[in-house]
């Protein structure tokens, strides 16, 4: 029976305005695993989110953390925020100073650690985003690609048990994004629980352990990215597409190219090497 | 303005502590504010106009362009002062006689005025050395050290990160706005002013909402604990401060 660290259950949630924004969510996150939520804009993917880790309350259901509901408070939200922690999606909400090195230091400083202690971990957050070379510049002369990585360092510098990115591959170029994912991959080598929401199908696919699939409020489907992304009918509904490695898979597959047994590809070289090569189907015959 | 702060992070002496930097500044505006006689002042303008030329590397132009500002400013103040009018024609250096009514000036209100515009620019200048070698977050730093209040500090820290969220948000409303012909005439101009102000004022309330929601996440309990860089102590910058004040001082002193 694997273990649940974070679970939604049955959350029900609106805004003031009495705009429903979750409706009866349940959703079980696996210590260490990658979870990647799916949804076009406004499915309620940042809602949901803010409910992790204690900002916004439940207007009913729970949230559990460690399997027991979380308690709201304010001791009890600053230990619950120790363990999650949430990159948010616009980095200049989440930069409040305009010291990029003295930003870094909140959330650490907050958990009540040593100087040293928190120069140490702010030096290790630069390293990891490749923000040693900002660290001295204001944070209005950065671009967007900077904030955002420097927000990430903010929260990383915590060293939460949990992280959760909103969007965290919006807006950064193919570089910084590509390296964002070594990024993820490392932190998930070390144990932690990921949580992306993302609306690129094709990172959600290649990326995750498991996807949830949101739409307007609800979580319409979860489980294995390749089972979801085979049913069409769930992708079109949550105004999404297919990655383009399935695409590409399920030609291959119809042009006889690749046996229907074959697993679906979850890189670009796994889709290359289902393909023979042109002697082996030659010797083959 | 943004200027001022771009050079602040970018100068040869970013490195320096900014308590050294504040201090010499700060002594340097007193004495010059203190001083009775015109030299004084024009030597701290020479000495602040140097360190930021060449100490500090700034254009000289950017100096120049600063030291204008207040320079239109104060002329106005000050030939109020140096000007007077009188129905008593006498006792005039320089005057003038219309019907009756004498506009003129006197010898000793004219030193005064000059006395008070060489202080003034000294004094500014002292100011922009500060304001050009010193971030506001090195400042606030200061500021903290000489146990400022808290909350006054934690607003400077808010506040000048925020001018910078919302003038980018207001120039990009701006520029939004002018490409759809939004300032092609009075009329529309002021329609898009309006509309420009209504929509930053809805960003402000979004924004400080979710900059709480940002650092409640980060576990914030109503104190904004962060690091601050340390910054080599140079006694060779206090000797040097000592060295250039006590001389200024003794200046002032003669003076009297």
């Amino acid at each position: 029976m694997p273990e649940f660290i974070i679970e939604a259950v049955n959350v029900e949630y609106s805004y003031p305005d009495d705009t429903k924004a979750l409706l009866n969510v349940s959703l079980q996150v696996e210590k260490g695993e990658k979870l990647a939520i799916l949804g076009s804009n406004g499915a309620g993917k940042s809602t949901l989110f803010m409910q992790f880790n204690g900002i916004f309350h439940p207007n009913s259901g729970c949230i559990k953390y460690q399997g027991e509901a979380i308690s709201y408070k304010n001791k009890d939200l600053i230990a619950l925020r120790k363990k999650v922690g949430i990159v948010f999606q616009d980095p200049d909400s989440q930069l409040f100073s305009a010291s990029v090195w003295q930003d870094i230091s909140f959330g650490p400083l907050n958990l009540g650690l040593s100087e040293e202690e928190v120069t140490a971990r702010v030096k290790k957050a630069l390293l990891d985003t490749e923000t040693t070379d900002l660290q001295d510049k204001p944070t209005h002369l950065l671009s967007y690609g900077q904030k955002k990585r420097v927000s990430i360092a903010g929260v990383l510098a915590m060293e939460p048990e949990v992280i959760i990115f909103d969007e965290p591959t919006a807006g950064l170029d193919p570089r910084h994004a590509k390296e964002f994912m070594q990024l993820l991959e490392k932190l998930s080598k070390e144990g932690k629980t990921i949580i992306i929401s993302t609306h690129d199908v094709d990172l959600a696919y290649s990326w995750s352990d498991r996807l949830a699939i949101m739409y307007s409020g609800e979580i319409i489907a979860h489980g294995d990215p390749g089972e979801l992304f085979l049913q069409p009918h769930l992708i079109e509904r949550a105004d999404l597409a297919l990655p383009w490695l399935i695409e590409m898979h399920s030609e291959f597959v119809k042009k006889g190219w690749v046996p229907l047994s074959t697993p679906l590809p979850k890189t670009k070289e796994d889709l290359v090497r289902n393909v023979p090569t042109k002697s082996d189907q030659q010797s083959a015959k | 303005m943004i200027d001022i702060d771009s050079y602040a992070y970018n100068n040869n002496l970013k490195t320096v502590h900014p308590a050294e930097k504040a201090l010499f500044a700060m002594i340097t505006m007193v004495v010059c504010l203190a001083s009775p006689t015109v030299i004084t002042p024009l030597i701290v303008l020479a000495l602040m106009a140097g360190g930021i030329i060449f100490k500090a590397g700034i254009p000289a132009r950017v100096f120049v362009r600063l030291m204008l500002i207040p320079f239109s400013f104060l002329l106005i103040s000050v030939l109020t002062i140096a000007f007077s009018i009188s129905t008593i024609s006498s006792g005039f250096w320089l005057s003038q006689t219309i019907k009756g009514l004498t506009i003129g000036i006197h010898y000793p209100d004219l030193i005064t005025a000059i006395h008070l515009f060489l202080r003034s620019l000294g004094a500014v200048s002292c100011l922009y050395f500060l304001a050009l070698t010193t971030p506001i977050t090195e400042l606030i730093t200061v500021l903290n050290k000489l146990k400022v209040p808290v909350i006054i500090t934690e607003l400077m820290v808010l506040i000048y990160r925020f001018i910078f969220v919302f003038m980018e948000t207001a120039t990009t409303i701006n520029r939004a706005q002018s490409s759809r012909l939004g300032y092609v005439t009075m009329r529309s101009s002021f329609r898009s002013m309006s509309g420009l102000f209504s929509a930053l004022l809805g960003k402000v309330f979004v924004k400080s909402q979710e900059l709480y929601n940002a650092m409640a996440a980060r576990c914030y309990t109503g104190e904004i604990k962060v690091l601050t860089k340390k910054h080599p102590i140079n006694l060779r910058n206090y000797f040097i401060i000592v060295g250039v004040e006590i001389p200024l001082i003794l200046l002032n002193l003669l003076g009297r």
